[in-house]
């Protein structure tokens, strides 16, 4: 992935002394605790106008260095596939093959039309466009495409459904973050459970004749 | 749940079919909108009032607005589509008879109606027993072989909860399009045609759709102006 001419953020001038210079391409240097360098004016290559105001880390400058972009989503291409389990805090996108697991409790995670996933999916907010099978928990929402497959349950405070989707399983509304920490809701149960805490309580409603 | 020994708080409606939403919204933006109210599906949702969290198993697509409705009640619902689902597996099915050998043994027998059903259901429905509350099948089974419908039965009766319920519509004459249910209240179905997935197999006669839920302990049923009858039918 290649950053994006627009995340080249200006090294951080304070706004009373230099109203606006000239924005200069900057390279990123890859130090976890930058020091400003004076920007060395170069021919300015086609950038937005005046960026806004960058944040903490913003860093030292040079020029014709391109660097990786974290803050974009990871994907996993068509055409590949992964095993095994995923964690972090990147978004991802996957339009290749996967397999195993996938716990990104603070992430989007997309599934493109190409994308076959089969693993349970645990994420802030999940976008399917192509075929999961596996259990979908998302945080904030699950999105079904129209082109979207799943086989599976989905556990999630909200949910969005194209016509055209297809879904087997079951749907569950949660409240809102409830995946996020044992203390700030009760945690769901677990299917078989909820089954059978359900059917004893209707079964005493029930009555034949 | 128990229809006999629940007071109502008012009569059915009248089953009567209509074409047109009487929305204004619903109306302008699709001409094509064809709904019709289910004194069925009232009835059903009154049987399921009592149980709290009910779970709910919908045959038909997933539609957002179904999904809506229901967990607005605070059910918890699951679908399988299972026309949809047949036919992936008859299309897989023959796809691997045509590539298998010709004078491979009994392969007549493997084409036959209940063989595949018993196939199909090996891999379908697979659901705890007495997991669902309530099932809405709709016309479903106007679309299945009879040896497959019965067996289809047969593994709904064992999800289905004892007191449970199955909403199952049974069309008088062959429908001139193949549809899909969506609810949109608790008395309106909306129909969204639909490309078609499988012929109308056959018309039930009244006594057919007796044997069919025979297992079941109590059915009513509702006739529309659509000729369409709606059944409910108590585990």
């Amino acid at each position: 992935m290649w950053r994006k001419q627009n995340d080249v953020k200006p090294s951080p001038q304070p706004a009373s002394k230099a109203p606006e210079q000239p924005v200069t391409a900057v390279p990123v240097k890859p130090q976890p605790a930058p020091t400003p360098v004076a920007a060395v004016p170069v021919p300015a290559p086609a950038m937005p106008p005046a960026a806004p105001a960058a944040p903490a880390f913003s860093a030292p400058v040079t020029k014709n260095v391109v660097t990786h972009d974290t803050s974009g989503p990871s994907s996993i291409a068509s055409g590949l596939k992964i095993r095994g389990e995923l964690s972090g805090s990147s978004d991802l996108y996957i339009d290749g093959e996967a397999q195993g697991k996938i716990a990104l409790p603070d992430s989007r995670v997309t599934i493109g039309p190409n994308g076959r996933v089969q693993a349970d999916i645990e994420a802030r907010e999940i976008i399917i466009e192509g075929t999961v099978e596996g259990n979908l928990k998302a945080r904030e929402s699950v999105r079904l495409g129209s082109s979207s497959k799943v086989q599976g349950s989905v556990l999630t405070p909200r949910i969005g459904i194209d016509d055209g989707a297809k879904l087997r399983g079951k749907v569950e509304m949660t409240r809102a973050g409830e995946s996020k920490g044992p203390a700030t809701a009760e945690k769901p149960a677990p299917p078989a459970v909820v089954y059978k805490a359900a059917a004893a309580s209707s079964e005493s409603e029930s009555s034949k004749r | 749940m128990n229809w006999m020994a629940k007071t109502r708080p008012g009569a059915a409606a009248p089953a009567i079919a209509h074409t047109s939403k009487p929305g204004p919204a619903s109306a302008s933006a699709n001409t094509n909108l064809k709904v019709r109210t289910s004194n069925g599906l009232k009835e059903f949702l009154w049987l399921m009032s009592d149980v709290p969290h009910a779970r709910v198993l919908d045959l038909g697509p997933v539609w957002q607005a179904t999904v809506n409705f229901f967990l607005e009640k605070g059910y918890r619902i699951s679908t399988d589509d299972l026309l949809g689902t047949w036919k992936e597996f008859v299309s897989a099915e023959e796809e691997r008879l045509r590539a298998a050998p010709l004078t491979s043994e009994g392969y007549s027998a493997r084409l036959t109606a209940s063989a595949l059903a018993d196939k199909f259901l090996e891999n379908a429905l697979q659901y705890p027993e007495e997991s669902f509350h309530g099932v809405l099948g709709w016309d479903l089974f106007d679309y299945f072989d009879p040896a497959v419908s019965s067996r289809i039965m047969d593994r709904l009766f064992g999800i289905l909860h004892p007191g449970g319920a199955v909403l199952a519509l049974f069309h008088s004459r062959a429908p001139e399009r193949f549809h899909r249910y969506r609810i949109i209240d608790t008395q309106t179905v909306e129909l969204v045609a639909a490309p078609t997935l499988a012929v109308h197999a056959r018309v039930f006669q009244n006594r057919e759709i007796l044997e069919l839920f025979a297992k079941f302990r109590s059915s009513k049923t509702f006739v529309g102006r659509d000729q369409v009858r709606e059944g409910l039918f108590l585990k």
